[in-house]
């Protein structure tokens, strides 16, 4: 296992970070000590209720929230902080983000053509116009659109052709890693597997690395490599996605995969689901931390409750 | 019965035919496509009262740029200083002793200058004062107070200088600076522009405020757009019906200070002929010599209305909601 760990080049790695919004009395800890390295080519999820954090992990990487405590590597060095400007336009320029609402997050009142461009705008990352011309041609075609649509403005898509557009918008940059943050699920149930699969295929193609942040656990499992689930601002377990779900450890866990729900009406009505009670941790002798219980698996407890984990996963 | 559901079906093969499905068609868009300042034209001059006002305002400013060349008003321009006898002649008099001709048919001032000329010459010079003092402050004030409502730091400044400045009565600091700066058309126009970017700062501040925390913004943070591209890209392109809207009071609103001030003595100088001092002066014999008083009164009345309603429905056309009928 370590050996294999080795071979991975980690593109991005979370270190103990802490975000908090407000100051002194209102200081609002929204992230807790989040620990987690996301490996070149694979996608990493993190799922959670919502408020538990998640998308503020994400905008942290994007340098929108800064972090309280912490640190995040990306290929080695410092992107949290205080950092240069030309180390922050590099952030910029590698690591892109997909939105919630297709609707939100495009320029009502600018064409799909400076949508796409914006960043190519910026960055110049075209010789002359007619190169940028085929840029956004080649993307727009890629994500199944016509180029006819780039004259177009927003409100005259659909909800999924406008989250093409997104994806589009971050493709275009040729970004190493793409913060997907809830990308399908302002969607309709079904064109989501249409932008899961472009997802899925520039990933293939282009070898991009995924942050993909969601709820949905029965998607989470179709795309993901490897999962963080988390839980109040803390990251309460990773695992790989074939190992979370067969052996989900911790409680919160298990409540979240019993509560995916079952497309057979028999099944679901006698179903138990198993609620959890975040009172059965006692912390107050021991401190709990998350820790690799082998095979890639992190789990957070104290450490009688790791030894029970580790039982459970031997078992 | 199985027989029947046959003979439905056999005739619903003849009905309906099978077209090919292809992904590229269902993506076509076939709504014809938008363009916003068509729309906008569009929306404004379906509303039939709207030529009529845009009428009137082009009689205005054609008649306030083009006669004063062909019959200057004003004191420099009377001929009949020396003659007693023009002096405040009413419309009929002074017919009956020049004959006619469109310089006399509003009479005579105390002077003996024509007040149809003076009316036309003072009208253009208000609606210089109040278009120049408009572009300076709407372009400072919009440009300022979107870079305002954007950056944190310069939101703190910016609020400091406000509470200080914006506390003082705006007529006031007006007058004082009038007091100060003389009475000249250029002193007037700075006085009216060195602090009055500030409150149409302040409006625009608190529309961007609205709209500054919306994702596609945030978005455009993440593909390293910088301010000023967010201020011209994403911020004030929503803006366009606020501006409008705001543009619509602004113009008459310094009108309206211009006639003020002359009223109580501080607008322009003497020499200058302007709608203010018109009314200034028509006011202290408005019964016994109503046509030296009330062509002004009239003039910009129309002018502040006209300008109202016209901007008030640019604005509403400029909103693209309205743009779906």
């Amino acid at each position: 296992m370590e050996n294999n760990k080795v071979e991975k080049e980690v593109l991005l790695s979370v270190k103990n970070v802490d975000i908090v919004f407000g100051r002194g009395k209102n200081a609002f800890r929204a992230v807790t000590n989040a620990s987690f390295d996301i490996y070149k080519g694979e996608t990493f999820s993190i799922v959670g209720e919502s408020g538990s954090g998640k998308t503020t992990i994400g905008r942290a990487i994007m340098r929108i929230n800064p972090c309280a405590k912490g640190e995040i590597l990306f290929h080695g060095n410092r992107i949290s902080g205080k950092i240069s400007e030309k180390e922050e336009r590099n952030v910029i320029r590698h690591i892109q983000m997909v939105f919630q609402d297709p609707a939100a997050s495009l320029n009502e009142r600018a064409t799909i053509e400076y949508i796409i461009s914006e960043g190519l705008y910026n960055f110049h990352l075209y010789k002359n116009e007619k190169e940028r011309i085929e840029k956004i041609e080649k993307v727009i075609k890629e994500v199944g659109l016509l180029p006819e649509h780039l004259t177009r403005y927003p409100h005259e898509f659909s909800g999924g052709q406008r989250q093409r557009v997104g994806l589009a918008r971050a493709i275009v940059m040729e970004p190493e890693l793409i913060i997907a943050d809830e990308p399908i699920s302002a969607l309709d149930v079904s064109i989501r597997a249409q932008v899961l699969n472009l997802l899925k295929k520039f990933q293939v193609e282009k070898g991009i690395t995924y942050l993909f942040i969601a709820h949905d656990l029965s998607i989470v499992r179709f795309i993901s490599d490897r999962i963080a689930v988390i839980h109040k601002g803390r990251i309460v377990e990773v695992a790989t996605s074939e190992e979370l779900f067969l052996h989900p450890l911790h409680p919160y866990t298990k409540s979240l995969i019993s509560a995916i729900p079952v497309p057979d009406p028999l099944i679901e009505k006698n179903k138990t689901l198993f609620v959890y009670d975040p009172s059965i941790h006692d912390y107050s002798c021991e401190e709990p931390e998350l820790v690799n219980i082998g095979n890639e698996h992190f789990v957070f407890g104290s450490k009688s409750e790791i030894e029970k984990y580790i039982k459970e996963r031997n078992s | 019965m199985e027989n029947q559901s046959i003979m439905m079906n056999d005739g619903l093969d003849d009905l309906f035919v099978l077209v090919p499905q292809s992904s590229s068609d269902s993506e076509k868009i076939t709504a014809p496509r938008y363009s916003y300042w068509k729309s906008v034209g569009r929306v404004f001059f379906r509303k039939k009262s709207n030529w009529v006002f845009l009428a009137l305002l082009a009689v205005i400013i054609v008649m306030s740029i083009f006669y004063p060349m062909i019959s200057p008003g004003g004191p420099e321009h009377n001929p009949n200083v020396s003659n007693l006898d023009s002096f405040n002649l009413s419309p009929i008099n002074a017919i009956k002793m020049f004959g006619f001709k469109l310089s006399w048919i509003f009479g005579t001032d105390g002077g003996g200058g024509s007040v149809f000329d003076y009316l036309w010459t003072g009208s253009r010079t208000s609606l210089a004062l109040s278009s120049i003092c408009t572009i300076i402050n709407m372009t400072i004030g919009v440009i300022l107070g979107a870079v305002w409502g954007l950056s944190k730091t310069f939101d703190t400044i910016m609020n400091q200088i406000y509470n200080i400045i914006g506390n003082i009565p705006y007529i006031l600091l007006i007058t004082v600076l009038a007091y100060i700066i003389g009475t000249g058309f250029w002193s007037f126009v700075l006085a009216l522009s060195i602090t009055g970017w500030l409150g149409i700062a302040y409006f625009i501040r608190t529309q961007v405020i609205i709209i500054r925390d919306r994702e596609y913004n945030l978005a455009s943070r993440c593909l390293g757009t910088n301010i000023f591209t967010i201020v011209f890209k994403n911020i004030l392109p929503f803006m366009i019906s606020v501006i409008v809207t705001l543009l619509a009071s602004e113009l008459p609103s310094y009108i309206s200070y211009e006639v003020f001030l002359s009223y109580i003595n501080v607008g322009l100088s003497a020499n200058i002929p302007s709608l203010g001092r018109m009314i200034n002066d028509g006011q202290k014999v408005w019964m016994s010599s109503p046509w030296r008083f009330w062509p002004a009164v009239i003039v910009s009345a129309i002018i502040s209305v006209v300008l109202y309603v016209v901007g008030q429905n640019v604005g509403d056309a400029s909103d693209p909601r309205t743009h779906m009928s």
